[in-house]
């Protein structure tokens, strides 16, 4: 996916769509990456995730545990693979502007 | 997208993500000449290699035991076909044969297609050894494409997904980049959520002191398996252990194994030996993970650069152990849906598990059914040796390298009604079957063995 | 060139087999196991590897177990093909009286020669017919065309070709047969580096060939895939040896106390629990 200019700041990302650069992410950012995604719009269940994500992140510098995010988001596991049909890892916290899970994921 | 005439290969490590794993990828024009040279060098050492290349009758009996060729027809899927990628330039420049008698011995001289064959189909064997198991001289292609891989990895070709995982487990200690605050925080989590779910009291110890027992979970225990890391809790608080966590090195898996046995699986070995130093502990005993598992109880041995203090066994053989001494009480209504087990290659072919996961299974369900083939004789879940690839072709692999799994849980009929468990102990299992289970809709649920364990203790 | 073939190329022939053979099992010796790859369940004593060796060695038990078939067709060949070189060995060793030397049977000399004649024939036919089946299955069956090279193929046909002159040899003894004491005489004379008798042997065609045959084969030999046969041990020796587990039992834990001390229970219930 080749990079793109939001708000005048070029952001790259890698072949799997994921910000190369987490701390350029903005919500334009996010409604960007939401578009490759096949997301038309994001509601407020989408921003309450992808801030969670993002508020979790910045304090432990890693995605939460998949259980803790839909019981603190209240959204259960089938609802977010609605909002995001790639599901947690790579739909929402791609949109979330978080580097790619590794290992068994 | 990935792809190299007509062969789908998992997506590339960039130059920079080499070079953080401390390789400096070789420029194509000189691959083909340093693929020569690095081959001459490990040709020589491993003579596990030197019979695979060297002893093959070409009988065809690992073609239809392979779970990779029933998937996906491809010839070059044969495991004896897979090692002849790398036996045909063995052959070409190592063998009198190869020199004199060339096509008509199957020699072929090194270009870099042939490289690029080797990234294809190396990265598309599980490493599950079920040819070796099945094969009439014993000979082992996953001790081939373990040496293919690490020959590519040396040439600058690595997955990205081994690569960034390479480079995770040196910086923190863990595949999933899992730093000391995020652990304790989700091993707080867990606690809670014991205490909501059954009603105990259940902490997780980090790095503490004088430890006498150092458990060694899976990373993905804590993203994906909350059930596992519970389960581990709970038996190490009900037996009343004084165990701990290590944080530098919270990964049972090691994929050095997988792509980079010289210096990154031995990386990660010193780093256990260490903690296991630091924090004053008398045994190691190991989460849920079929590779790691292999790795660590078959490579530390051989890899570790000191004597090994600290005996190393699976949380599952002394769960089995006291099992047998009826030391736990365990309730298997607690676990009353149909559940089947699937057998992690490495713990039935590599590390010997067999009978006690089933010690174990009987001892915490009321339904268990086997597979047909089970045991020893098992087919991999088509996720092994972490070709847990997610780009759309190699997506499509995984599917195809799933399906006899498949036909093998259909077959026992647990899914029927849609409430179906398939217990698949290991972390590389369970990130495969998650989505496989749902691509071939088998109505099972996939859960590790110490889930079910940690279900069905009756506390008091 | 009967001289090339009958005195000179033998010696060169049994210096290319040892040398060659001796070449290649160093080159395997020379690498090591470096890790341990045994493969699980684990055998528990060198008794159980022996027995496993042995099983996969002389009753390919994998091939039994998975492949029935392809069993049936190796084993069977295999089988045919010990008896024939053992044959050859006491066949013309004792020029087919050594049925007689069996004490305590009271088979006489002539009689010992009728069975060595039967089960010479019958193994050559038997050999013959196996190597057939196999080369058909190598042209036939998808999966194993897919894995055979040229030579793999070749080597078939060149066993059938050595097989197929022996057998005509046997069948067609009045005809083309050979005189065992003549036999016997050469080999011995060629083994004490004794001035070479027999050389009216090589003036039959059929035996000139089986006997060319069986030198270019015993040269390549060392050479070629036909080394699976040292291969089967030393490929089995690393997958197939004892290892034991390190003893189960954690250290300081007493479930029986734990239990008895309600550790993990809440404090308000492990009261109730009392």
């Amino acid at each position: 996916m080749p990079g793109i200019i939001i708000n005048g700041v070029e952001i790259e990302f890698d072949e799997d769509g994921f910000m190369i650069v987490p701390d350029l992410w903005n919500e334009d950012v996010a409604r960007a990456l939401a578009a490759s995604e096949g997301i038309t719009e994001l509601t407020d269940d989408h921003w309450k995730i992808i801030n969670y994500l993002r508020d979790y992140f910045k304090q432990y510098h890693i995605a939460p545990m998949v259980r803790k995010l839909c019981k603190e988001t209240g959204c259960s596991l089938k609802y977010i693979y609605d909002l995001f049909p790639s599901g947690p890892a790579k739909g929402a916290c791609k949109l979330a502007g978080l580097p790619k899970p590794t290992g068994c994921v | 997208m990935p792809e190299y005439k007509g062969m789908v290969q998992p997506v590339r490590a960039t130059l920079e993500e080499m070079r953080k794993i401390h390789i400096e990828p070789v420029p194509d024009e000189l691959k083909p000449e340093k693929a020569i040279e690095y081959l001459d060098q490990i040709r020589k050492k491993f003579r596990s290699f030197v019979m695979a290349m060297e002893s093959c009758t070409k009988c065809g009996q690992c073609a239809e035991n392979c779970h990779t060729y029933l998937g996906t027809r491809d010839p070059n899927n044969i495991p004896t076909n897979r090692a002849e990628l790398i036996r045909k330039i063995y052959k070409r420049y190592f063998t009198l044969e190869g020199r004199w008698f060339g096509k008509l011995v199957g020699a072929e001289d090194i270009s870099l297609d042939v490289i690029e064959q080797w990234y294809s189909y190396f990265y598309q064997c599980s490493q599950c050894r079920r040819c070796a198991h099945v094969c009439p001289f014993g000979i082992d292609t996953c001790e081939v494409t373990f040496i293919g891989r690490q020959l590519l990895h040396w040439l600058g070709i690595t997955p990205k997904l081994h690569a960034s995982v390479g480079a995770a487990m040196e910086r923190v200690g863990n595949h999933t980049n899992l730093p000391k605050p995020g652990i304790v925080d989700t091993l707080e989590f867990m606690s809670e959520e014991i205490m909501d779910e059954f009603g105990v009291e259940v902490e997780f110890p980090v790095d503490k002191p004088d430890s006498d027992i150092m458990y060694i979970p899976s990373s993905a225990d804590f993203l994906l398996n909350p059930y596992t890391l519970m389960g581990a809790g709970m038996f190490f608080t009900y037996i009343g252990a004084n165990w701990t966590i290590p944080s530098t090195v919270t990964e049972a898996g090691n994929f050095g194994l997988l792509f980079d046995q010289y210096w990154t699986q031995r990386g990660n070995v010193m780093r256990l030996l260490n903690a296991a130093q630091e924090l004053g502990i008398k045994k190691i005993v190991w989460g849920e993970c079929g590779h790691g598992w292999r790795a660590a109880k078959m490579y530390i041995p051989s890899l570790a650069d000191r004597p090994v203090r600290w005996p190393i066994v699976h949380i599952h053989d002394e769960i089995a152990n006291m099992i047998r001494n009826k030391e736990l009480k365990l309730d298997p209504s607690k676990n009353s849906k149909p559940v089947t087990l699937h057998d992690p290659c490495n713990y039935v072919r590599a590390c010997g598990l067999n009978e006690n996961m089933r010690t174990i299974i009987r001892a915490v369900t009321t339904d268990f059914r086997e597979m047909t083939p089970h045991g020893m004789d098992n087919f991999c879940c088509g996720g092994g040796s972490a070709i847990l690839f997610d780009d759309p072709e190699m997506y499509q692999r995984r599917i195809l390298l799933s399906q006899k799994k498949a036909e093998q849980v259909r077959a026992t009929g647990v899914g029927k009604n849609g409430d179906g468990i398939l217990c698949a102990p290991c972390s590389i299992c369970k990130a495969q079957l998650y989505p496989m289970v749902e691509e071939h809709e088998l109505g099972v649920e996939v859960k590790g063995l110490v889930d079910l364990v940690g279900k069905a203790l009756v506390w008091k | 060139m009967k001289l090339l073939i009958g005195q000179i190329l033998p010696y060169i022939t049994v210096t290319l087999f040892t040398l060659g053979i001796l070449y290649r099992l160093g080159r395997w010796a020379g690498a090591r196991i470096i890790h341990n790859i045994t493969l699980s369940p684990w055998l528990q004593t060198n008794g159980q590897v022996a027995v496993r060796i042995g099983s996969e060695a002389f009753l390919f038990r994998n091939l039994f177990r998975f492949d029935l078939a392809l069993w049936a067709g190796a084993f069977l060949m295999h089988f045919a093909l010990l008896n024939v070189l053992g044959g050859h060995i006491v066949g013309f060793g004792f020029l087919g009286e050594q049925f007689a030397l069996i004490p305590g049977l009271g088979i006489s000399p002539e009689l010992s020669k009728e069975m060595s004649n039967l089960l010479g024939t019958t193994f050559g036919i038997l050999l013959f017919l196996c190597l057939l089946y196999l080369l058909i299955r190598r042209l036939t069956l998808t999966k194993v065309k897919q894995v055979t090279k040229p030579s793999d193929n070749l080597w078939l046909i060149y066993l059938l070709v050595l097989v197929g002159v022996g057998d005509i040899m046997r069948l067609f003894e009045q005809s083309f047969g050979v005189e065992y004491q003549l036999v016997r005489d050469y080999i011995v004379a060629l083994a004490l580096f004794k001035p070479v008798v027999g050389m009216e042997l090589l003036n039959n065609g059929f035996f000139l060939v089986h006997f060319l045959l069986v030198q270019i084969l015993l040269i390549v030999f060392p050479f070629s895939k036909l080394m699976h046969l040292f291969g089967m041990f030393a490929e089995r020796w690393i997958v197939n040896r004892v290892y034991k587990d390190p003893a189960p039992g954690l250290p300081n834990v007493d479930v029986a106390a734990a239990r008895a001390a309600g550790i993990g229970l809440p404090s308000d219930a492990a009261e109730e629990g009392v």
